[in-house]
Parts: structure tokens; sequence; C-alpha cells
């Protein structure tokens, strides 16, 4: 009763500020995602580069110890890490330069309208999704000399007389494997650049028609400019990702035949899987690290110096 | 005013002819592999082998799927099993980390954000096969070689970085005021984040969980190194260690391969109309 009477009690002061109780819940919201991420790539990273500087052959576990840089000494002198280096350039060029063209052209056809659009669309975006080992081993099956498609189709056509072993024959492999990756990365270069389409407003064509530009002229300044931005992010990233992508190369030759389709991912992934030499693998994928942070700061740079000049 | 004028012979040639050979050469080049191997899964081993070249299966056979889902070597009911497994308890971890995440860098100010954001972005970056060796020996001594737990952990390392970048958009789209007056009503920051804000962001949450679903689905090098025995694989692994077996049963293979692309074909075909949706709401942004 007495308790009742008691007018308005003042309300108790937090023990924190309302800002610092913010603060709190907001770095409460990051703690999964800093254990999820901390397990899986912080502290890997961190650990990888501790292992580069150790002999450290799972077979071999007599001769583990610590070796300082001898392991970075080995890479210099290391006539297949430059030999993938090489790889891996022509892989990424290859494959990025055809993607985008492809995809470029894509993007255009998909964004007109035409009857079915939906179902072509669905349809042509495909390949991006499935995964990787389908794509390689589809592939595979139409590289197939005895038996696959692609010899069969070329020589009815009249086009060969003698049957290819495509993926066997060292001229041959890499060109193979980049078209494999051509067929599966046009569709994100589509997609990519078909949202970017969507977003130009109409309104700019049908100024430019009413002032009698031409259709190539319209595609010259209007949808190029317009799309820049997307074009610029969607390369750089793809070249990132095609760089450190080994799954399908892996699958397909396992960078053979004599090392013609050996890239510096899938090089290193064979040292990691097949030869048990962590150590290595280790400094192989600092150095393919350090490449990418050097490549993406010299593309930072460079599309920045494009953007000051729009 | 000035009339726009009709098209011009450029303008026909490129509305006509043009688009038709191009939307028909696009269409082939994308589906020709797809229909070479769907009809190989239905050929019998005597099709499969023909010199020349046997096209069209004679009759509709569904043994290589039978013997490919049955068989004891390569039992692709059981790499099914574990690929929904690992893919679905991937997606639904990242979709609680990421929506927690990405909603603190959408809403809070706190020293460090930035930061937290450059290294999302920075993640993307890394090769996979740069954590293949340091994952492998951390999980080797936590006695997690073939286990689930360390192939969905693992998944999160590529997951994660990209769904948090793309909620913080979608968070960010998404007016403050209506939070902030339904925190007036009394209601608490998880709550107005359970009550108010997901329900506005659920196309985008459901397309950032497709993506980690297929992502997850597609992981390959993962799945061949932190498990070794059979009924640990997932479809990936799987038709890779098939492959390894003897000679290769193009036959078995096609039915695996065609399996294994249904799940994520009819996941993209609901995903496909939000990607570009989300995708030019960024460009007009960017």
């Amino acid at each position: 009763m007495a308790r009742e009477a008691t007018l308005a009690a003042p309300v108790a002061r937090p023990l924190l500020s309302r800002r610092a109780r913010e603060l709190l819940t907001g770095y409460c919201y990051l703690i999964p995602v800093i254990l999820a991420l901390g397990g899986t790539v912080l502290f890997p990273i961190l650990k990888a580069m501790q292992m580069s500087l150790y002999n450290h052959v799972l077979i071999k576990p007599q001769e583990y110890g610590y070796v300082g840089l001898a392991n970075y000494a080995r890479l210099l002198h290391d006539e297949t890490f430059w030999l993938s280096l090489w790889n891996s350039f022509q892989w990424v060029f290859g494959s990025v330069l055809f993607q985008f063209l492809g995809g470029f052209a894509a993007a255009l056809l998909l964004h007109q309208s035409f009857r079915g659009r939906a179902l072509v669309r669905t349809v042509t975006l495909l390949p991006w999704i499935i995964p990787g080992v389908v794509v390689a081993l589809i592939w595979e099956f139409i590289y197939q000399p005895n038996y696959g498609l692609l010899n069969d189709v070329l020589s009815r056509a009249g086009l060969m007389t003698e049957r290819v072993a495509w993926l066997a024959n060292p001229a041959l492999a890499m060109p193979a494997v980049i078209l494999t990756n051509i067929w599966r990365g046009v569709p994100f270069f589509a997609i990519m650049l078909l949202a970017g389409l969507q977003a130009i407003p109409g309104e700019l064509y049908e100024a430019a028609r009413v002032d009698g530009a031409s259709v190539l002229q319209r595609f010259r300044f209007i949808t190029l400019p317009m799309l820049k931005p997307i074009i610029v992010v969607a390369t750089a990233t793809r070249i990132v990702w095609t760089f450190n992508y080994a799954d399908l190369i892996f699958v397909m030759t396992s960078g053979g035949p004599a090392n013609a389709t050996q890239i510096t991912s899938t090089y290193t992934l064979l040292q990691a899987y097949s030869n048990l030499d962590f150590g290595y693998a280790a400094t192989l994928s600092v150095a393919l690290l350090l490449i990418m942070l050097a490549f993406t700061v010299f593309y930072l740079r460079l599309t920045r110096g494009l953007e000051s000049v729009t | 005013m000035r009339r726009a004028p009709g098209l011009d012979w450029a303008e026909r040639l490129l509305g006509g002819p043009v688009l038709w050979a191009g939307l028909g050469a696009l269409t082939l080049f994308a589906v020709a592999p797809f229909v070479w191997v769907l009809l190989a899964s239905f050929k019998t081993r005597a099709e499969l082998y023909a010199t020349p070249i046997v096209y069209l299966p004679a009759a509709l056979s569904f043994a290589n799927y039978v013997e490919a889902w049955t068989s004891r070597l390569t039992p692709f009911s059981r790499f099914f099993a574990n690929s929904l497994w690992v893919s679905s308890v991937t997606m639904l971890g990242t979709t609680v980390v990421s929506i927690l995440a990405g909603y603190a860098l959408a809403r809070f100010r706190f020293a460090g954000r930035q930061t937290f954001l450059l290294v999302f972005l920075a993640t993307q970056m890394f090769p996979a096969v740069l954590l293949i060796a340091p994952l492998l020996s951390q999980w080797h001594a936590l006695g997690l070689i073939d286990t689930y737990q360390a192939l969905i952990y693992s998944n999160f390392s590529f997951t994660v970085p990209f769904t948090v970048w793309m909620l913080v958009g979608y968070f960010e789209s998404i007016p403050r005021e209506l939070e902030e007056s339904a925190m007036l009503d009394g209601c608490t920051r998880f709550g107005s984040l359970c009550r108010i804000v997901l329900p506005l962001a659920a196309p985008g949450v459901a397309a950032t969980a497709i993506f980690a679903f297929v992502a997850s689905w597609s992981e390959l090098l993962f799945a061949i190194t932190f498990t070794s025995q059979t009924e640990m694989r997932t479809l990936s692994a799987g038709l890779l260690f098939m492959v390894g077996q003897y000679e290769i049963q193009w036959g078995q293979l096609s039915a695996g391969v065609i399996i294994s692309t249904i799940p994520v074909a009819i996941l993209f075909t609901y995903l496909q109309r939000h990607l570009i949706q989300g995708l030019s709401a960024g460009a007009v942004k960017g």
C-alpha cells in the first residue's frame, strides 16, 4: 500500500549512456561474423604465412622445421612457377576478354523485347550457376577424341580429317580449357551488363533519336558511357576470380599435358593436394595473394583515373 | 515539336535478322552442351561408344540414373543427401550471421566500420587454394576431418563476405525512420530488426540465401580435401571421384551431372529475377 502512495519514482539512470549501449549492441551483432570468418579466413591466412617459412611436407615429418625464406628462394628458381604465371596470364586474358565480348552481345540481345524472353534469359544464364565440376565434365565429354561431340561436328562439317585429342595435345589444351571457361563466364557478364542496361533511362535514347542520332551513335555516346562503371567493376572482379579459379583446369587436365595448362592456382593446389608439400603450397599461395593485391591497387588507381576523366 | 524519324536501315537490320540470328547462336551455344549430356544420360553403353556417333538414343532408358543412384561404389543418393545437408546448413548459418552483421554495418556508426567493410570486400579476392593447406591442418588438429562441420564451417569463408556485402546495401536502402518510430513505440533494436526491417528486406535476404546455397552446392576443393570416406562426399566431390575410378563411365557420369544440375537450375530460375533487379538497383546507386 505504501508503495502505491509514492509519486513517480525517478527512473534509474542506466549504467551506460545511450550511445555507449548502441555501440555495444553494434559490436554484439558482429560477434557471429567475427567467429565465422576469423576461424576460416583470418586465422588460416596468418597460418599460411607462418607455414610458408617452414619445411612442411606431410609425408616427411622428420624433415619438418623452420627454414626462413628458403621456400621463397625456391619459388624464384622454380621454372614451373614462372611458366604457370605466364599460363595464368593467357588463361585470364583469353577467358575474360571473350567472356566480356560474348556477355556484352548477349546482354544487348536479351535486353530487346521478344516473345519467350524470360525463358531464353534463364536458359542462357544457366552455364554460370552449375557446379564447376559439372562444367568440366560436360566439356571433357565433348572434347573426347573418339566419341566426343566436337570432333564429330567438325568432321561432318568438313573442317577436320583426323580426330583430335583436344585435352591431350599441348598446343590445343589451353585454348580448349579457355573455351570451356568462356562458356561458363559469358552469363556472368551478360547478367551484370543486362542489369546496367535496364538502369539506363529510356528517355535518353528517345531524346537522341529525336535529335537524329543513329543507332551506332546512340550505342557509342549513351550505352557505353552509362555502362562504364559496371564494366570496370565486373571486369576487375572477373579478372581476380579467374586468376584464382582452379576447379575447371584441375578436373579437366590437372595442369597437363606437360604443364601446358598449369596455372598458378592449380600449381598451388597440386602442391598441397597431391604432393602434400604444405610449406611450398603456402609460399605459392602467399605469392598469389600478393600478385592479386598489387593488381587490385593498380586497377583501382587506373579506374579512379578513368572516373576523374569522365 | 520534331517527330522521331522512322527506323533507318541499320535499325531494321539489327532489330530483325541480326537479333534472331544472335539469339539463335546464343541459345545454341548455351544449351547444346546440356542437351548432349542429357541425351548421353539416356543412352545404352553400346550407343555411347558407337562409331559413327549415335546422336539420339533408341529408347529412353533410365538405367544410368538407377545405377548412379544406387551404385555401391559411387552412391549418388548418399552424395545428394550430403550436398543437400551441407548446403542447407551453410545457407542457414550464412543467412543468420550476415543479417546480424549486415544490419550492424548498415545502422550503427562505430569505429572500424570502414575497416570491416574493406575486409569483406578484400576477402572475396582471396584464392580458395590459399585456405586449403592451413584449413586442412586446422581441421586435422581439431579432429574434424570427414565431418559435415568442417565443410560447413569452411564454406562460410566464401559465402559470408559476399552476403554481408549484399545485405548492407539492402538494409541501407530501407528508410531509418520506420525503425525509429517503432523504437519510440517501445520496440527494441532486435525487435525492430525482426518486425520492420526483415519483412521489407525479404526478397534481398532470399536472394542472398539462395546464393549461399548454390555456392556451397558447387564447392569442390574443400569437399575433396577435407573428406576421405566415400560416404562423406558431396556431389561435386563424388563426380570427381567417379572420374578417378578405372575408366570413365560416361553413362552414369552424365546421369550424375544431370542430377547435380537440376536443384540449382530450379533455384536459379527464381534467383535470376531478383539478381537482375538487385544488381540494377546497385547500378543506379553506384
